[in-house]
């Protein structure tokens, strides 16, 4: 098991930047994610790590060694890719023990070693088949147990799930997860799902443009985030304008707004869907109330989602546990005070947007 | 400090020991075997008898009537092949698998078995002609050239423009009929503009094969010059091998003219055409005013490939051609007896040249597909530079490069193969090119990733996944090599003759029986290896789905 250590790297592909000056610390053992729209620099970040570029400018260190110049074949890491990357012609127990072979290590312990590394993502009874036979969700397992087999100092994933349907990309990522945490390797794990990145990570990294925009624990991320970019790619947020006043108060439009704490010149709030209540009726004892009107509904099972008109500005409200019960009409949204975060950049011309807009 | 970070650099860009060595080892040899001979033939001649050119009357003849057969031959050929592909892309043509079957066959005959064949059928002492009709008809000549360069090429037209006609997308036609269009204006404003690019395609490549053609030439053109025999009457008549080389350096101008123009122009508008696939739906029934013209097409052409094959059998067994129609088995002992080690001496540099071009192909794809040094683009145009080169040019190129020292290979079988190798580099390596991008590069990075270094991926990752392409390369230089006339006769001695050339020299000497028998035998060696291929890929290669 080994950390890894990223110094400044950049990476150009002719007159684009992929990666700009990216430095991250991957603590040993821990599951990191890089998470960003495509074309941010993960998937490159990733493959500097592997060994399949090497970076313009900067360091890349893996347990304390400068692998900057390492083939990837010389490396201690081991990657899942996207398409899973099978060899078509090899049966699943030569593709597993491919790793082995390259490392001349013994057939009895070969055997062996392939065997737990089948059994350990849930496989067996398999050795002989050709990939081609096998279902997605197996292919995805064999990708990852010939990557674990070598017992690789790092594990690389690349959006391993993004070939999956939807309900085994759930199943699959927690085995990822729980299959990290006990063998205790250390995981760099690229994804363009911010929902997988939360679910799994002990730290994300989200990117864009080839920056690094913020890396912290999967909760500091979303109700944190340190700039509108990783607010909006994490989760969906309502963005309001505002304007400090000192004290812990700041004005939006015509309304005036406790916030957490004290802050002067342009902010923008960021109000996450589900940080907002949505009333009926004024409660009397509120501290921020806001009047608007429902203009679509969606309803989700677990939450309904609300499309509210603020003073002309659309709000997202997601009330949780809906039930049976249906709002319509004139409501209040009422906010708690620390569930305003609030960002000193200040949002462009843009008003605050809806990622989804409702359906009609 | 600066010296320590160098040297990781350096490394890092020269790479792989291993891929370094095949880099090197691929362009030195294509520079050797391609390049070298090329550069031979064209510098040979002195500059002066190069400007005596226009004073040649019997080269500018020569010249005249090769452009004049490559644009006869070729419209003929190429309107055939059109004809036969549409007619054999409607799926509800009678008998469509078996005409589709039929164009095939002459890509496995000898070059020269056309001409050989219809001088049998239909020259003075013809079957058809004489025996059956009572007619006294002169097949030599340049009409005689142009339909046995017709049958013989259109195959080549049939490929490629079935290959784009059964990629147009039936959809289309139906979408067409559906916004009105009758089935006149299906075929004019779909189906003949879609297929045009292909048509370009075949036109090309069949011009380059009329201009190349030595085996019907030398046969049945007469006295008719064309500069691809008149290179080797210089030698076989002369021994004036500067003209030689000056006839086949006037050759080459427009055979790379024309290959130029295939690849850069019409190739990639190919690929457009073929793009966009969706899920096939049949084809509209082929209306009947469409169908009955077609299968009669068909029938025509077909009548006249089978006569090829009747001719050449026929003429095996058939004691006095002409004169006596005994069966006899004497042509067979004879031809086996003057020819019978000229023809187990084809297979060895048929195999030899064929498992050479193969791997050297195999080997230049994968160099070539690296983008690592930078040399790559040199090495592609090297490795596909001998398309554009006829035969007649690279049997003249080893005879000026490789019969003497530093290289001196004539009369060994080593010239033959060598030669005959690097000729039909071209054919293994699109095919290896085209193979490899079917390949995911993730593959290779699995491999790499899990510890495999450069050539180890070759071994590992690509050799299995490509031997479809591999043994298809090898197959189509088999067969090429055994069948070839126009290198070899430039480079056979009584040493290392060959079949093809013996059945040159028996025809040459009035054996027809003995000729048309060893034919028969070298057919029959094509066929059975081109069968045996079919069933080897039919069988699908390990774990990858048959198609």
């Amino acid at each position: 098991m080994a950390d890894v250590r990223l110094l400044h790297i950049t990476k150009r592909f002719g007159a684009t930047l992929a990666v700009d000056d990216v430095s991250l610390d991957v603590a040993d053992g821990s599951f990191t994610t890089l998470l960003g729209p495509s074309g941010c620099g993960k998937t490159t970040t990733l493959r500097m790590i592997a060994g399949f570029f090497a970076p313009d400018a900067g360091d890349i260190v893996i347990g304390g060694t400068r692998v900057n110049d390492l083939p990837p074949h010389r490396r201690e890491t081991a990657m899942v890719f996207q398409e899973y990357a099978l060899f078509p012609h090899m049966t699943v127990f030569e593709n597993v023990s491919y790793g082995l072979r390259m490392r001349g290590v013994a057939a009895t312990e070969m055997r062996r070693r392939v065997h737990d590394a089948l059994e350990l993502v849930g496989l067996t009874a398999v050795d002989d088949k050709f990939p081609s036979r096998l279902s997605g969700g197996q292919q995805q397992r064999v990708a990852l147990a010939r990557a674990l087999v070598v017992r690789p100092q790092v594990l690389l994933l690349d959006e391993p799930l993004s070939n999956l349907d939807a309900k085994l990309r759930v199943r699959v990522r927690t085995e990822i997860r729980l299959l990290q945490q006990r063998l205790g390797i250390t995981a760099v794990y690229v994804t363009h799902d911010q929902e997988e990145a939360l679910a799994v990570s002990d730290r994300v990294a989200v990117m864009n443009r080839g920056r690094l925009q913020q890396v912290a624990s999967p909760l500091e991320i979303y109700h944190r985030p340190q700039n509108r970019f990783v607010a909006d790619f994490v989760g969906l947020a309502n963005f309001i304008d505002a304007e400090g006043t000192g004290a812990r108060r700041v004005r939006a439009g015509r309304h005036e707004l406790t916030v957490g704490r004290e802050v002067t010149g342009p902010v923008t709030l960021v109000l996450r869907p589900e940080a907002v209540q949505l009333l009926p009726q004024k409660s009397p004892d509120a501290v921020n109330v806001l009047p608007g009107r429902i203009e679509a509904m969606s309803f989700l099972g677990t939450l309904a989602r609300y499309w509210v008109d603020v003073d002309g500005t659309r709000w997202i409200v997601d009330v949780p546990s809906p039930g049976d019960a249906m709002l319509s009409g004139e409501v209040y949204l009422e906010i708690l005070p620390e569930r305003i975060h609030i960002l000193t950049e200040r949002a462009s011309s843009q008003s605050p947007q809806s990622p989804q807009s409702p359906q009609s | 400090m600066a010296g320590t970070a160098q040297r990781p650099r350096l490394a890092l860009r020269i790479g792989d020991p291993g891929l370094l060595g095949a880099f090197l080892v691929v362009s030195g040899v294509l520079l050797v075997f391609v390049f070298y001979p090329a550069l031979r033939v064209i510098s040979y001649p002195a500059l002066s008898e190069y400007l005596a050119i226009p004073q040649n009357a019997r080269w500018i003849a020569a010249l005249r009537n090769s452009l004049f057969m490559m644009l006869l031959s070729t419209a003929t050929a190429t309107f055939v092949g059109f004809v036969y592909a549409y007619a054999t892309s409607r799926e509800d043509l009678p008998g469509r698998r078996l005409f589709q079957l039929l164009s095939l066959l002459p890509l496995f005959a000898p070059p020269f078995m056309v001409a050989f064949a219809y001088i049998l059928m239909f020259g003075r002492q013809g079957l058809i002609t004489k025996s059956l009709l009572g007619l006294d008809v002169n097949i030599f000549g340049w009409q005689g050239l142009w339909l046995v360069q017709t049958v013989a090429f259109f195959p080549y037209a049939v490929l490629i423009i079935g290959q784009v006609l059964d990629a147009i997308n039936p959809t289309l036609e139906h979408a067409a009929r559906d916004l009105g269009a009758g089935d006149g204006t299906v075929f004019r404003t779909i189906t003949l503009p879609l297929a045009r690019p292909g048509v370009a395609a075949a036109m090309l490549l069949v011009a380059i094969t009329v201009l190349a053609d030595f085996g019907n030439a030398v046969l049945i053109a007469g006295n008719f010059p064309l500069l691809a025999t008149e290179a080797w009457f210089r030698i076989e008549g002369l021994a004036d091998l500067s003209g030689a080389a000056v006839v086949v350096s006037m050759l080459i101008v427009p055979t790379i003219a024309l290959f130029v123009l295939e690849r850069v122009w019409v190739s990639r508008r190919l690929y457009t055409a073929i793009t966009g696939r969706g899920s096939r739906v049949p084809r509209p029934p082929t209306p009947g005013v469409f169908k009955w013209p077609l299968l009669a097409a068909c029938l025509v052409v077909a009548f006249f490939i089978l006569v090829v094959y009747v001719g050449v059998l026929a003429g095996a067994f058939a004691k006095t051609w002409g004169y006596d129609w005994t069966l006899t088995l004497d042509h067979w002992a004879l031809a086996l007896a003057q020819g019978g080690d000229h023809l187990v001496n084809s297979l060895k540099v048929g195999a030899g040249s064929a498992l050479l071009t193969s791997v050297i192909a195999l080997l230049a794809a994968f160099v070539t597909s690296r983008r690592q040094y930078g040399f790559e683009r040199v090495l592609d145009f090297l490795a596909v530079l001998p398309a554009a080169l006829p035969g007649v040019f690279i049997g003249v190129g080893y005879l000026l490069a490789f019969n003497a020292p530093p290289f001196a290979l004539g009369g060994t079988a080593w010239i033959l193969i060598l030669a005959l190798t690097f000729w039909h580099v071209p054919f293994g390596y699109q095919a290896a090119v085209a193979g490899l991008k079917q390949i995911d590069r993730s593959i290779e990075e699995a491999a790499a990733d899990l510890g495999a270094s450069g050539l180890r991926v070759l071994r590992d990752v690509y050799l299995p996944l490509l031997r479809g392409p591999f043994l298809a390369s090898f197959v189509t230089s088999f067969i090429r090599a055994v069948t070839n006339l126009s290198i070899v006769v430039f480079l056979v001695t009584p040493r290392n003759l060959v079949a093809t050339y013996s059945i040159l020299s028996m025809i040459g000497g009035g054996f027809w029986g003995a000729a048309a028998a060893l034919t028969t035998a070298l057919l029959a060696i094509t066929l059975i290896t081109v069968t045996l291929a079919r069933v080897a890929i039919g069988r699908g290669l390990r774990g990858l789905p048959t198609s």
